[in-house]
C-alpha cells in the first residue's frame, strides 16, 4: 500500500527532469558562473601561495644573515668587533671605554720588542 | 609540481564537482522564487561567488547546507526587495502569509489517497507542479525543495534557512498540504 507522501517521489523525479532539460544557453551561463567563482578561489589560493613563498624567503634570508654574518649583529659597535680577539678582561675594559686601541703598527712593534727584551 | 599546488588543484576539482552537481537545481530554485531566468542566473552566480569566498575552506560535508544558506539568503533578499517594490507599485497585490492559521485536520492528506501527481502524466504533471511551487510562500517552498528535492535533513535545512528545526517542520507541513491541494485542483 502506498503511503500518503509517496507523491513526493514523483515530484522529485519531475523536478530532476526539469533541471536536466535546461537549454544549452542556460547551461553555458551556469558553466561561466561556476568558472568565475572558481577563478576567485584560484586567485586567492595563488595569492596565499605567493605570500607564503615570500615569507619563507624572508625568513631564510634573516636566518642566513644571523648564522653566516655574525658581524652584522654588532656592526654598529666597532669596538665590540675587536673585542673578539681580546681576553675577557680586556673586552670588559674596552666596553667601558677604559682601553683604547691604536692603529699605529710601530706601537705594536715596540710592544713586542719590549716583551722580548724583558724576557 | 609542489605539494601545495597539487592540493590546490585537487581542492578546485572538488569544488568544481560540487558546484556542477548543485547548480541546475539551484537555478530551478531561484526560478521558482523569481519567475525570471535572468534574475535566477544572477542570483545563482552571486551565491556561487559568495559560497566560494566564504565557505570553500570548510569541510566538504558541510558544503550543501552552506551553499543553500547563501542561496537562500540571496532569494530572501530578492523577495524582500521585490515586496517593497510591489508595495510601492501596487497596493492590491497581497503577499502570502506563512503564518496564516490553517486547520491541520482539514488539510491533512487522506491516508487512502495515492497522491495528486499520480493522476497527471508527463508535461502536464511537470507544469502543474511548477505552477503550484511558484504559488507557495518562499519559506514553505524552500523547506519543500531543500528537504524533499535536495535531500537535506531537518538540521541542515534549518542551517540553510537560518531558522529552527521546528520552523522547518512547520513550513514543510504547510508546503506539503498546500501542494497537495493545488495539485488536486488539476484533477
Amino acid at each position: 500500500m502506498k503511503q500518503p507522501q509517496d507523491w513526493t517521489d514523483r515530484a522529485r523525479a519531475l523536478l530532476d527532469a526539469s533541471a536536466q532539460h535546461l537549454d544549452g544557453a542556460t547551461v553555458s551561463r551556469l558553466n561561466q558562473a561556476r568558472q568565475r567563482a572558481l577563478a576567485v578561489q584560484a586567485q586567492r589560493g595563488a595569492s596565499g601561495w605567493v605570500w607564503s613563498r615570500r615569507l619563507a624567503l624572508a625568513a631564510s634570508l634573516a636566518l642566513a644573515a644571523v648564522m653566516f654574518w655574525p658581524d652584522a649583529r654588532n656592526g654598529a659597535n666597532p669596538a665590540a668587533t675587536a673585542s673578539a680577539a681580546l681576553s675577557p678582561e680586556d673586552a670588559e675594559l674596552l666596553a667601558d671605554g677604559a682601553l683604547e686601541l691604536t692603529d699605529e703598527p710601530e706601537f705594536y712593534a715596540w710592544l713586542d720588542a719590549d716583551d722580548e727584551h724583558n724576557g | 609540481m609542489p605539494l601545495d599546488r597539487v592540493e590546490a588543484s585537487t581542492a578546485r576539482q572538488r569544488l568544481d564537482g560540487f558546484l556542477r552537481g548543485v547548480e541546475r537545481r539551484a537555478l530551478r530554485m531561484a526560478e521558482f522564487a523569481t519567475a525570471n531566468r535572468e534574475e535566477a542566473l544572477d542570483l545563482v552566480q552571486d551565491a556561487m561567488l559568495a559560497f566560494v569566498r566564504n565557505y570553500a575552506a570548510k569541510p566538504e560535508a558541510d558544503w550543501p547546507p552552506l551553499f543553500h544558506r547563501v542561496l537562500d539568503s540571496r532569494l530572501t533578499d530578492w523577495h524582500r526587495r521585490n515586496q517593497v517594490r510591489s508595495r510601492w507599485l501596487s497596493s492590491w497585490w497581497p503577499a502570502k502569509n506563512d503564518e496564516e492559521a490553517e486547520d491541520p485536520i482539514a488539510t491533512a492528506p487522506d491516508p487512502g489517497e495515492v497522491g495528486p501527481l499520480a493522476r497527471l502524466m508527463g508535461e502536464d504533471a511537470g507544469q502543474a507542479l511548477d505552477v503550484a511551487l511558484k504559488q507557495l510562500p518562499l519559506r514553505q517552498r524552500q523547506a519543500f525543495l531543500l528537504r524533499i528535492w535536495e535531500g537535506l535533513d531537518v538540521a541542515d535545512t534549518a542551517t540553510a534557512m537560518r531558522c529552527g528545526e521546528g520552523s522547518v517542520k512547520t513550513h514543510l507541513w504547510r508546503a506539503l498540504n498546500a501542494l497537495r491541494q493545488a495539485l488536486e485542483a488539476h484533477r
